[in-house]
């Protein structure tokens, strides 16, 4: 019992803090909001984390790494308008467009995987010009036209199956719980984790014992791609119509709920589901707002306030560990 | 070893600007007029640009039609109308995203007696002279034209008790987008009140009429941001009000909004015997929604007019006429005259 007090006081106070906080917003809306407590509302929370919850579980990685992957709310965008594009104009099955469109996510994370770990550029400068690459392709590919995936009435409409069924049934939380769940594994079980936290933790050390600090960032990197193409389909699913030139600042929200989630920007500490968690506190404030009758620039400025706060907790919460850790 | 590398990339990117910069370039022995559009990303601009671009064959200049990434992006429209009037075209044409970020390029390509047309929603409010003409719907008597259609439905429902009206407005700032919530909401108000029924206008503070309490009240939602997640939002906030009858979305995002929104909800809350909905221009969507009958009607511009129109001047213009404000016109289309000739040609995927 102990043992459970000491571990949830050392490691996982930030997850209980930020489950906390959802279960509060969730109810705070529930009481103060009208009509926010519905089965709807709630698939409409889930709807607004898929995509959001692919990009900020990839970015994860990156993160923990150290370093920033910028370009994937743009990289979503143009690998669904790729895959779209090829779909309705080259007449390319729909699953194999699905499945092009996580390939083009992964092409472009393999992009920044070399230009930081190679080419030795800073992840923020490069990332920021994948970002507007990708931003310029999606619209080249699709001649600045908005791209059209089937809807559900129409025969290749079963792909809005994998996150919404006609009925209303919100599969999609399943699905993003099953890549949350291989995230996990994969931070937390396999040698990429291990790697991934090492690298964060002290890069020149990694690299001094004996880990190729190369190939491991660029894997990173990849996976962050990967997971923005996923993210590219769950978007598709859920809006429709892509539009090119679109996407440049889901990346920060993405991001915010990283941060919110207790992972460190500088690296070497974080967790999936904390990004989970917080992806979720996101969607609930970006849902919840609208119905206790907020304008909407305060919703903007409440959101704003409360990636702050989550930020300043954690910088707390860690200061007081050290002096704990320091004094015993 | 290192300079040669820059050396090879500067000359890669040296091919690459002399090859792109071979495309788009018209006739050289015409004139061009210089088009800034609002951005590519909806299908309205495609249509407008085809009318400029008939235009421009048929009275003989060339087109240069340009726009930002996004309709957001106010600064790098600013800039594109600044690059038009340094290229010192025979005549340039205005889609502001932003009047008062406009007005001192305007004003530039006056003091370089470039003449200036303003197309889609133009340049309001510009200074007398320096705008020659618009071609452009008249947005406000668009939006009375919904109000009026979806009043002829809803009047019945209007009569006893209280209900609600929702409208959602993808922003406050553009004129061409708040013109039609406005005219949709004064066309509203006016109607209501000729019965003798009380109404209030309530959501955002920019279109409140004041009152807080009423028979009728229609509610403003307008996203904090202009993206799928936050339209679909704010629609789905009015669709879960128990009293809600009707609803409008201004414009094709404000329609897709409502579309989205009612797809998340079980069995939908949107249909002509259930919440009536009226939307805007047009788009795969809600052509979609309006041949299912989920939709009402919506009322759609015509962008290839404006197009058209807007070349039409820009030629004048440099021949040295006259010319006046013209109105391209706004129509009312259903399920059922969807495919007529008329509507057809209007409607873009």
């Amino acid at each position: 019992m102990n043992d459970i007090i000491e571990n949830i006081k050392t490691k996982g106070m930030q997850k209980f803090i930020a489950l906390g906080a959802l279960i509060v917003l969730y109810v705070a809306f529930s009481v103060f909001g009208n009509n926010f407590f519905t089965v709807d509302t709630l698939v409409s929370i889930f709807d607004a984390s898929y995509y959001i919850g692919f990009l900020a579980i990839g970015v994860t990685f990156v993160i923990i790494t150290g370093g920033i992957d910028l370009s994937i709310g743009t990289v979503m965008m143009c690998s669904a308008i790729v895959g779209g594009t090829l779909y309705n104009n080259m007449g390319v099955p729909l699953w194999l467009s699905l499945f092009v469109i996580i390939l083009v996510g992964g092409i472009f994370g393999l992009l920044n995987g070399i230009m930081v770990s190679r080419l030795k550029l800073p992840p923020f400068i490069a990332t920021l010009g994948t970002m507007m690459v990708a931003s310029g392709i999606g619209s080249i590919v699709s001649n600045v036209q908005s791209t059209t995936f089937p809807m559900r009435s129409a025969a290749d409409g079963w792909y809005k199956n994998i996150f919404r069924t006609a009925d209303n049934f919100p599969t999609g939380i399943f699905v993003l719980i099953l890549f949350t769940l291989l995230a996990v594994i994969l931070l937390n079980k396999t040698v990429i984790g291990r790697y991934t936290y090492a690298i964060g933790s002290n890069k020149e050390a990694a690299r001094l014992s004996g880990v190729n600090v190369q190939r491991w960032e660029t894997v990173v990197y990849v996976i962050s791609g990967l997971f923005a193409g996923l993210a590219g389909i769950a978007y598709a699913a859920t809006y429709t119509t892509i539009l090119p030139g679109a996407g440049q600042g889901f990346e920060l929200q993405a991001i915010a709920g990283v941060v919110v989630g207790g992972t460190s920007l500088s690296g070497g500490v974080g967790s999936i589901i904390g990004t989970f968690i917080g992806v979720f506190i996101m969607s609930i404030l970006k849902i919840g707002l609208p119905y206790v009758n907020l304008q909407p620039h305060y919703q903007t400025l409440i959101t704003g306030i409360v990636v702050i706060g989550a930020v300043l907790l954690d910088i707390y919460r860690t200061k007081k560990e050290k002096s704990i850790k320091s004094k015993s | 070893m290192k300079n040669k590398k820059i050396l090879c990339c500067l000359m890669a990117l040296v091919t690459a600007f002399t090859v792109l910069s071979g495309c788009g370039m018209g006739n050289p022995s015409q004139k061009t007029v210089e088009m800034v559009a609002k951005g590519f990303q909806h299908d309205f601009w495609k249509a407008v640009k085809k009318g400029a671009d008939q235009a421009g064959k048929d009275l003989g200049v060339n087109i240069n039609f340009v726009g930002p990434e996004g309709e957001g992006a106010i600064a790098a429209q600013v800039e594109m109308i600044n690059n038009a009037i340094n290229k010192k075209p025979a005549a340039i044409c205005i889609a502001a995203l932003d009047t008062t970020a406009s007005l001192d390029a305007v004003n530039k390509a006056k003091a370089n007696n470039i003449p200036v047309i303003g197309f889609d929603s133009g340049v309001p409010g510009a200074p007398e002279g320096t705008i020659f003409a618009n071609a452009s719907t008249d947005n406000y008597k668009a939006g009375e034209l919904a109000a009026q259609k979806m009043y002829e439905t809803i009047s019945q429902k209007l009569t006893t008790g209280s209900s609600r009206i929702g409208v959602v407005s993808q922003e406050a700032n553009s004129q061409s987008i708040s013109m039609r919530t406005q005219g949709f909401l004064d066309k509203m108000e006016k109607l209501i009140e000729s019965t003798g029924r009380s109404v209030a206008i309530i959501g955002h503070t920019k279109f409140s009429n004041g009152k807080t309490q009423g028979d009728v009240i229609i509610d403003v939602a307008i996203p904090p941001e202009i993206n799928d997640t936050q339209g679909q939002t704010s629609a789905q906030t009015l669709l879960n009000k128990d009293d809600l009858i009707a609803i409008y979305g201004s414009n094709e995002f404000a329609a897709k909004a409502i579309i989205n929104a009612d797809a998340a909800i079980s069995g939908g809350r949107i249909g002509n015997d259930k919440v009536v909905a009226v939307g805007f221009d047009s788009g795969a969507l809600q052509i979609d929604a309006i041949r299912n009958r989920k939709f009402l009607g919506s009322v759609t511009q015509d962008p290839i007019s404006i197009g058209y129109r807007a070349v039409e001047l820009a030629v004048k213009a440099m021949n040295g006429e006259e010319a006046e404000d013209v109105d391209t016109g706004s129509q009312w289309y259903t399920a059922d005259n969807i495919d007529s000739d008329a509507i057809k040609p209007l409607l873009y995927q």
